[in-house]
Parts: structure tokens; sequence; C-alpha cells
């Protein structure tokens, strides 16, 4: 059997991140939509094309319409075939004990008959939750050099920020490559090393139903973090580092979020997303059906990402204005992330705003930050909001989705949160 | 059980179209880039979708592979399922009738088997070549209203124009009366838009009378009208065959025009995205800091560092620092390197620009390309596909480059108006 694929991915897809807020409202965080065309998973999903991984499941929980919407039948990535697909893999019910997913462990446990009736050589198991450009066959590569039980890819963090990371101390077995994992600690309060997990791991599979079953019968909680990786360096089994150095976009609150979409711009951008060959499916949300963009003769638009189907009649800078949105004329747009059919009124002016879909600017409203946006925090307007001419909201407020007009006051103050 | 009451659509998509010059040196006329994505036959088959009819055959005749991959399964106009279905209809050997189609009417002819496999009550004959949006329910309810033989799709032209079509008169009722074919004396300003509904029975009927009858206009319409039902549908809008070099690149203007009435997505109109990836793997397009882009169209993927004014721009496409373009058409993937300037010109895809090349300079514009003065007269410049402009080249007005030529290819650095490479 030549064309049977040798790896298994499997995607963790299920979460909602609650610090992003209502962008996370009704759709998992690998769903939200990030960098002027995409979601989030389309990174790892165009990187597993990329490396020619095309057999995929998908663990999705957290709800999962817009994300199995969003998947299709995989042919955006070239995942339909004899031999490709990708599966959404649900929690369900079942003859003994019936469970939502506990955690990232125990989802692929779940799913163990799944694993199995494929039954990988290699199992290659990442979060789909993550902004960067990977070749898996790098690290695949490696495990199988190294023979490794489980192989995790690991980026340096800055030490101030390692806490929130599982974090090795990887020795220098092949230098800038990689190497075995000394010492794991999951989230510790006082970090010691730098080498934070990607929650990106190749496993051997026989040992991963091995430890996942104790897992089970044995742990009070089912991460692969806090858990299976713990677990295996007890067992003294071959645990690997694989040391990643390129851009990792890591998104749990609003600001990170905002953040990463601005590191999409710039005079020379950290993600050159031009050059990651990072595909979406054209038919969620019909964005295929769009004409291409067009700037009238009074709009502007400099040091920004815009998308077909977008209408350009003001001024638009650093900003990020995904299909259909609609800025009219005397309208500004600054420092910006504007998610699909947005329309920005008449004089309009938007100061460091994340707009979920369909949202509607009236004429002369103002929101977000005045002044230095650096210091100021991010304004995240939910889906399906309609804001009346002239209305004011200032920096760091959250509006929940699909408000009714009487919410809609003629002023809402920095910080304010409105449901 | 099939539905009779869904006509049958042929589009015939086989002309050459020679006055669009080096754009068809590679590809039939209906499958040439329009408006960023879009290829002109876009417009026909999505006006079938949106009408609601389940069954196309295209006839193709010349280069129809790039015509092929865009129909691909027909799936992007929602032509494909069990009952629905785009067929490619080439010319074909056989028993009979082995021979490339010879005019409208003998393609038609040469395809009866495949009108009669797929029986319905009218066939639909409509023009891969025009850029408009039209309802053709309206226009079969019209047929059946008026119990007609055939319907031809009619508008209002400037007299000036309608000797580049047929003309009909009609009477009060919409029936037509009288027929010319071209004439050079405008006796009418009705002209037919090459847009048939056909009673099936009836086109089968005169189709067969006369084998050697090869051409709609000139020959089976005339006599119809002469002798049976002929009517008129009356059709109000823009409506543009893009047939020449100038007409495709005012279509073009058109869209982006201020106040413009055309607008591929407002029409319904669909591309086939997956054809050649052409949307498929596209990003946004990038503005970068110092750029300035106004009054035009810009397709996903483009990057652009310099100017763009008044242009129409396809996927891919960049325009580098200090870069000049203006009320141009520029196809995929070109590359317009830092100091280059386009005026006036239209670019097929994957045209290089080198550093500081000009393209489209001189105040006279009626110095008529010399090799084809019919082609290029207004000043537009024309560059086939691939060509490599060489750093710091001065090419005229008027002017032609050829598919595939490179730097070695050029003799001079400058190019006068009205030359051809």
């Amino acid at each position: 059997m030549k064309l049977k694929p040798k790896v298994l991915a499997m995607v963790l897809a299920g979460g909602r991140v609650d610090e992003l807020n209502v962008l996370t409202a009704h759709r998992p965080k690998s769903a939200v939509p990030v960098g002027g065309f995409a979601r989030v998973i389309d990174f790892p999903l165009s990187n597993l094309m990329q490396s020619g991984l095309e057999l995929v499941a998908l663990l999705s929980q957290y709800r999962s319409f817009s994300l199995i919407n969003h998947v299709g039948i995989g042919a955006a990535w070239d995942m339909s075939g004899r031999h490709r697909g990708v599966f959404v893999l649900p929690p369900y019910q079942g003859f003994g004990q019936s469970n939502w997913y506990r955690g990232t462990a125990d989802a692929v446990y779940q799913n163990l008959d799944f694993v199995r009736y494929h039954s990988p050589e290699t199992l290659l198991i990442l979060s789909g939750d993550h902004i960067y450009n990977m070749d898996y066959r790098e690290i695949i590569e490696y495990h199988r050099q190294k023979d490794a039980d489980l192989t995790v890819a690991c980026i340096q963090v800055p030490m101030k920020s390692a806490h929130r990371f599982g974090v090795a101390e990887i020795d220098d077995e092949d230098g800038e490559r990689g190497g075995r994992i000394l010492q794991y600690i999951e989230k510790p309060a006082n970090p010691k090393f730098k080498w934070a997990s990607m929650t990106i791991y190749c496993f051997k599979p026989q040992v991963l139903y091995e430890v996942l079953d104790i897992n089970a019968r044995e742990d009070d909680s089912f991460g692969f973090g806090q858990d299976i990786i713990p677990r295996l360096m007890a067992d003294q089994r071959r645990v690997y580092g694989y040391k990643f150095k390129g851009y990792w976009g890591y998104t749990r609150t609003i600001e990170e979020y905002w953040q990463t979409n601005m590191d999409f711009l710039g005079a020379e951008p950290k993600i050159k997303i031009e050059e990651w060959g990072i595909r979406t499916n054209l038919e969620h949300r019909a964005i295929r059906d769009y004409q291409p963009l067009k700037v009238s003769n009074d709009g502007s638009i400099e040091n920004s990402l815009a998308y077909n189907g977008c209408v350009i009649e003001g001024r638009v800078e650093n900003s990020i204005l995904f299909p259909g949105v609609h800025v009219k004329p005397g309208a500004v747009v600054k420092d910006s992330v504007l998610f699909f059919d947005n329309l920005v009124g008449r004089n309009a002016v938007l100061n460091k705003v994340v707009s979920d879909v369909n949202v509607i600017y009236g004429a002369g409203s103002r929101v977000g930050a005045e002044g230095d946006v650096q210091k100021k925090n991010t304004t995240v307007i939910g889906w399906n909001n309609h804001l009346p001419d002239g209305m004011v909201i200032g920096s760091g407020c959250t509006l929940y989705p699909d408000l009714p007009p009487e919410k809609m006051v003629a002023e809402i103050i920095d910080g304010e949160v409105v449901r | 059980m099939r539905n009779l009451d869904n006509p049958l659509v042929l589009l015939l998509a086989g002309g050459v179209g020679s006055r669009l010059n080096l754009l068809v040196q590679t590809r039939a006329k209906p499958a040439v880039p329009f408006a960023g994505f879009y290829r002109i036959i876009d417009f026909s088959l999505s006006n079938v979708m949106n009408a609601g009819f389940p069954h196309v055959g295209v006839l193709t005749q010349y280069k129809p592979l790039s015509l092929m991959r865009h129909l691909g399964t027909g799936d992007a106009w929602d032509l494909s399922g069990r009952i629905r279905g785009v067929k490619i209809l080439p010319p074909r050997t056989g028993a009979k009738d082995s021979d490339w189609y010879k005019g409208t009417a003998d393609a038609v002819r040469q395809n009866i088997d495949f009108i009669q496999a797929h029986p319905s009550r009218e066939i639909v004959i409509l023009s891969g070549d025009h850029i408009y949006r039209m309802d053709l329910e309206d226009m079969l309810r019209h047929h059946r209203r008026k119990e007609a033989d055939v319907t031809i799709g009619m508008m209002v032209v400037p007299k000036s124009e309608i000797h580049q079509f047929g003309a009909g008169i009609t009477n009060d009722e919409g029936r037509i009366i009288e027929w010319e074919e071209k004439p050079k004396v405008p006796r009418t300003n009705l002209a037919s838009m090459g847009i048939y509904v056909f009673d099936t029975e009836y086109l089968l009927k005169i189709l067969t009378e006369n084998r050697e009858e090869s051409d709609f206009g000139m020959h089976l319409l005339p006599k119809a009208i002469e002798r049976d039902n002929v009517f008129a549908y009356p059709f109000h809008g823009y409506w543009r065959d893009v047939g020449t070099i100038q007409a495709y690149w005012e279509a073009n203007m058109d869209v982006i025009r201020p106040d413009s009435d055309i607008s591929p997505q407002a029409w319904g109109i669909r591309p086939n995205p997956y054809a050649e990836s052409l949307a498929a793997d596209r990003c946004s397009a990038r503005f970068k800091s110092g750029s300035s882009v106004h009054n035009s169209m810009i397709s996903a993927g483009c990057v652009i560092e310099g100017e763009v004014v008044n242009s129409v721009l396809s996927p891919g496409v960049r325009v580098g620092k200090n870069v000049l373009v203006k009320d141009s058409v520029i196809l995929h993937d070109c590359v317009l390197e830092e100091g280059a300037r386009v005026d006036l010109a239209i670019l097929d895809k994957r045209v290089r620009v080198g550093k500081g090349a000009v393209v489209g300079t001189g105040k006279d514009k009626k110095i008529a390309n010399k090799e084809h003065p019919k082609h290029l007269y207004t000043g537009i410049s024309l560059l086939g596909k691939e060509v490599v402009i060489p750093a710091g080249a001065v090419i005229g007005r008027n002017c032609i480059i050829s598919p595939y030529r490179k730097p070695e290819d050029f003799s001079s650095l400058n190019i006068a108006s009205g030359e051809t490479i």
C-alpha cells in the first residue's frame, strides 16, 4: 500500500480561549479570522498541505459549526481523495461512559479507535490555534532519526513570559536542531528555561496508546503539557525537543491578537504572508464571489492589507480589511482589524478597533483610542452591531454581539463593557 | 424525469476574435481575462446560472485549452449535479458532418445529436463574447408569451455603429418584419445581440432544410423573418462586444468609472477561482507605506508600493517603488520594477517591466501601429504574455511587443510609436 499515508495529523481545534472575548462568542479560537482573508486554522492546515501531510483529523468541541463549515470537505487544502481527507471528530456518546473532551489528551484518547484504524507510523498532534509557518517534515524527520518516543517543537521565548508555557531544558545533542529534553515543567511560576512548547508533538503511536491509557485510569486531568509529557519524562522515555526559529503568533489575549495582525504589516513584515502559501476556503462566506477591490478617486490606503470585495472611498492606514469591507468617503480607519462585510459610514473614525463581521458604523461615529495607540487598549466590537450616527466609543471597550438599539447610547467611555 | 420546461443552452465560444490581436494568440476570445480575475465567458455563463437553466453545451473550436481549463466541471456556476452540467462540444469527425465548424448555424447543426440527447422545448443560443447582464428567464417568458418560433435579444445602438450588427425593423407588437445583416446604410438603430431563443422543433427544421447555410445572422434568420414568427426581446442596459483592443480597454475602464453601471459582483457574475489557482492561492492585496491608488480596481495577491491611477490590476501584480501605472489593464502576475512607468497599455500575464523602463510615451497617440493599424490607433500599447522589457527601455504609443520577447530581442532600447517587435 504505497499510497497509504505514514503520518496521521490530529489538530486540536476545539478550544474557546476566554480572553479573546467576543471574538470567540460564536466560534472556536481556530475559526477566528486573522490576517485579512484567512482563519487561524488555515495556518496549520496550509502548513500540513505544504508539508504533503493530507490525512488530518480535527478535534472540535466548542461551537464547532463555524469550523466545520470552514473546513468543508477539505478540498481547499487538497485534502480530499482516496488517501487524503479531513475528518472532524466531535465528542460523542458511547456504550460505556460518555464525556465531553476533558482536555487535549482526553480528546485524542476518546478517538483512539480512529487512530488505530489508520495505524500511522507517526502521529503528529498539534494545536490549531497558532499563527506560524512550519514544514512539519523536518520535525518528523528528526523524530525518526532520534527514534524518539515523543518530539516536542519548542521556540525560545523571553524569560518573563515563559511562565505562560510549558518550558523545557534541551541538551546540546544536535546543537541548533534540537536535543533530548532533560526537564519539562508546565507553566512554572518561576521559569528557569526559555524553550517553550509550541504544542506540536510527534508521537510513536504505541507509546501514546500506553500513556493515554494510564492517564485515563489514574489521573484527574488530561492535558498533553500538564500530564502526558511529565509522565513520559518520569518514565525516562526518549523525549526530544525540536528547535524552531521562525515566527510564532501566540494569541491568547485581545492585545496579542491585535499585535499578531499588525505583524502582517510594515516595511519588513514579520509575517511574510505572500511567502507562506496560506490557503483558505473560498466557499466560506462565499468570498470567491467578491470582485476585485476598488479604490475611489478620493480614497487612499497605505501600509494595509485588503481583500477582494472591499470598497475604499475614505482613508485606511495600518489596517487589515477582510473581504467586503466598505469605507465611505471621509471615514478614517487606522490601526484596526475589520472582519468581513463591515460598513464604515461617512466621516466615521476608527482607531485601534477589532471589529467582528457585519458591523455598521454610522456616519460621524468615533470609535477607539485617540493618540498613541501602543499605550491604549483595543476596542472590540462583536458581530452584527449597528452603531448609530455620531456614536462615540472609547478605547479598551467591548461591545457584545447583536446588541439591541437601546444599548447603543450616545457615548461609551474608555474600558466599558456593553453586554 | 427531465423537466422540459428548462431550455437547453448552447454557448458559442469558438470564434477567433482576431481583432483582439495577441490577447487571443494563446487563448480563445471568451477566455480572455477581464476586470481583474473574470474571463469574458463568465458573464454569459453567470447569466445562465442566474436564470437557473441547468444544461449548457459550449461549442469550442479555436484554442480551446484555457477555456476548457476555466470551465472545469462547471461547479463555479452551479452547473454540476444530477441534472445539471456543462459539456464541451468541439468539432469532431464522424460518419457524416465531419468538418470544422463553418459558422454559427453550422456549429449548432453539427451538434444536433447533443440537442436530441437533451430534450427541451426551447434552445437558448448565446455568444460567449459579451460583457452584460441579462435576465434570460424573462426573455424565455417573453418568447413563450409571443408564441414565437425565434426570439432575438435586441438593443438600441447609435446609428453610426449599426454596420457592425444584424439590424431588425419591428412592428407594433415587437415582431421583426425586416432584417439587414451589417447594413452599410442604417434604416434602424435596433441591433441584434446574438442572443436567440429558438423553439427546438423549429430550429431542427430550419437547420436541416438547407445544409449549406452556415450562419444564423446571414442565412437562417432573414429567411425565418420572412416566413415565420420572429420577435425581438428588447434589452436595456450595459452590453458590450469586447471584440477589439479598443473595446476591451474601454470596457475595463467602464468598470472603474466613478459612475460606473457595471459591477460583476452586483450582477452576480462568478469567476472560477479554482482554475489555474486563479484566486485560491492569493492572499490579501498589500498596500505599502508611500503607495497611492486612485480610481482603480486591485485584485487579491497584488503588492503595491508605487502609484496606480485609473487602472485594473489582475491578481498577483507587483508595482514597485516609484512606479506609475496609469489608464492601463495589467493581467496576472506582472512585475513592474522600481521607477517603471506604464501609461495607456494592456499587459498580458507575467510581463516584467525592467527598472526605469517606460511603456507608452509620446504626445501623438494617433500614430497607428504599422502592422495592425486597425487594431491599435488610439495610443494603447500591447505587451504579450511573459514579455520582459529591458531596464531603461522607452516604448512609444500603439506599439506591440509579441509574447515571450526577452531583452535580447530588443535591438534598441527605444521603440518608436507604431512599431512592433
